[in-house]
């Protein structure tokens, strides 16, 4: 599953999570739901146990089968809804809306799973769009879990120069600022280096990049594409009539 | 857009993003998810705060699929950030916070009938907890997803709109001028 094309794993995902929404509540969720599980049970196939394509990865470990791994984190993920569901609705709607929810859950982690960043940036490359759209997300996704330690580092900095992030509102709000402040502000301060680098690897606004290994886009997954559009359309215009 | 404004882009959606550990330590009831968007905006204009908005919501998406129906709110919040910027409201915390106030009610009514149609009020636990109080208050559903809504936004927008102030006034004069727009949203130029 993970050979697909980045922009067919993408299309099923969205395709299933339109129809969970445009066919009729319970039977047409349940049956996105049913097809989303059978994708998360079987992602696995292809996978090194112990890795996941995906940039969050879903936690695999040695002894886990990846697609259960998978099939369980959208279920840990989709629980707490159908505890709020139930407390604020009655049992037709919790039944809807749950399998509509689980369903957008259990394809975005299927697809976090399958689909790997880098990929889906030489994917994009290759079918055209400009380097620096597909910059946009890769540098996203590798930018987060970096600032995300240097906000830890400069809770436990701030911490040891004695400022205590407890107490009353006011001590709360000024100890938020004391923590975001510099992590805003040292994140701004790399905007020039980035971009110092970026300029000198070429990637200046019109410049066309060539994809070094771009994934094989086969005629039969480009027909699965558009049939799933043509359902998605087909569906809408069945509910509108 | 400029090589510096394209890379402002990640780097802001990285700060939304990143903020949840600054939070999670303070343990205040605050999101700040918006704090990349409002910035970049104030920094760069409405294009560059799109595009942040936009980024921030995929690669949340990745995390909780919930957050892909409100990229809307993402815009809108791009939206008014520059009308705030372009009227120079971030020049002081007198006009900031106020700016923020009116947000948090624009957020809260853009989002609610999105929270209302597509989760039934359940996007996440905090908000569920309160639109489930606005319920025993005898609220209509509608009426208590807005309270949810609107009791998680107002404050948080507020607190946000004070943090680009700070930000801006803690930047460098010469940083600052690099980007097009911030001297404006201070009230500087």
């Amino acid at each position: 599953m993970t050979r697909l094309h980045p922009f067919t794993l993408l299309a099923l995902a969205a395709a299933l999570v339109a129809l969970a929404w445009l066919l009729p509540a319970p039977w047409g969720a349940a049956g996105t739901l049913a097809v989303a599980a059978v994708l998360a049970l079987f992602s696995g196939a292809g996978l090194t146990p112990g890795a996941s394509p995906g940039s969050t990865g879903t936690g695999m470990s040695p002894g886990w089968r990846p697609g259960l791994v998978v099939l369980r984190t959208a279920v840990v993920t989709a629980a707490p809804f159908w505890l709020f569901l139930f407390i604020l609705h009655d049992v037709p709607t919790t039944v809807a809306l749950g399998l509509r929810i689980t369903t957008m859950v259990a394809s975005v982690v299927w697809l976090v799973a399958v689909l790997a960043p880098a990929r889906l940036v030489e994917a994009m490359v290759a079918a055209g769009w400009r380097a620096g759209t597909a910059y946009l997300f890769a540098a996203t996704l590798s930018a987060v879990p970096v600032l995300k330690a240097r906000a830890q580092r400069i809770v436990e900095a701030q911490r040891c120069r004695g400022l205590s992030p407890r107490g009353g509102l006011g001590p709360r709000v000024r100890a938020l600022r004391a923590l975001a402040l510099p992590l805003i502000l040292s994140a701004l301060h790399e905007v020039d280096e980035r971009a110092l680098a970026l300029e000198s690897r070429g990637l200046v606004p019109g410049a066309r990049r060539t994809p070094l290994a771009p994934p094989p886009d086969r005629g039969a997954e480009r027909a699965v594409r558009w049939a799933l559009v043509a359902l998605c359309v087909a569906a809408l215009v069945w509910r509108l009539a | 857009m400029s090589v510096r404004l394209l890379v402002l882009v990640p780097v802001a959606a990285a700060i939304s993003l990143a903020l949840s550990a600054v939070v999670d330590a303070v343990a205040l009831p605050l999101f700040l998810d918006t704090t990349g968007t409002i910035l970049a905006t104030a920094l760069a204009g409405p294009g560059v705060g799109i595009a942040t908005g936009v980024v921030t919501s995929a690669v949340n998406t990745l995390r909780n699929p919930t957050f892909w129906p409100f990229v809307v709110v993402q815009i809108i919040v791009a939206l008014y950030a520059w009308a705030a910027a372009r009227a120079g409201l971030f020049r002081s915390f007198r006009t900031a916070i106020p700016a923020g106030l009116g947000l948090g009610v624009i957020a809260s009514v853009t989002s609610t009938p999105i929270s209302y149609l597509v989760f039934g009020c359940t996007t996440t636990g905090g908000i569920a907890l309160t639109t489930a109080l606005g319920r025993a208050l005898g609220l209509s559903p509608l009426g208590a997803c807005f309270f949810g809504s609107f009791v998680s936004d107002f404050g948080d927008k507020a607190v946000t709109f004070a943090l680009v102030t700070s930000v801006l006034h803690a930047l460098p004069r010469r940083t600052a001028a690099r980007f097009p727009w911030a001297l404006r949203a201070m009230g500087a130029a």
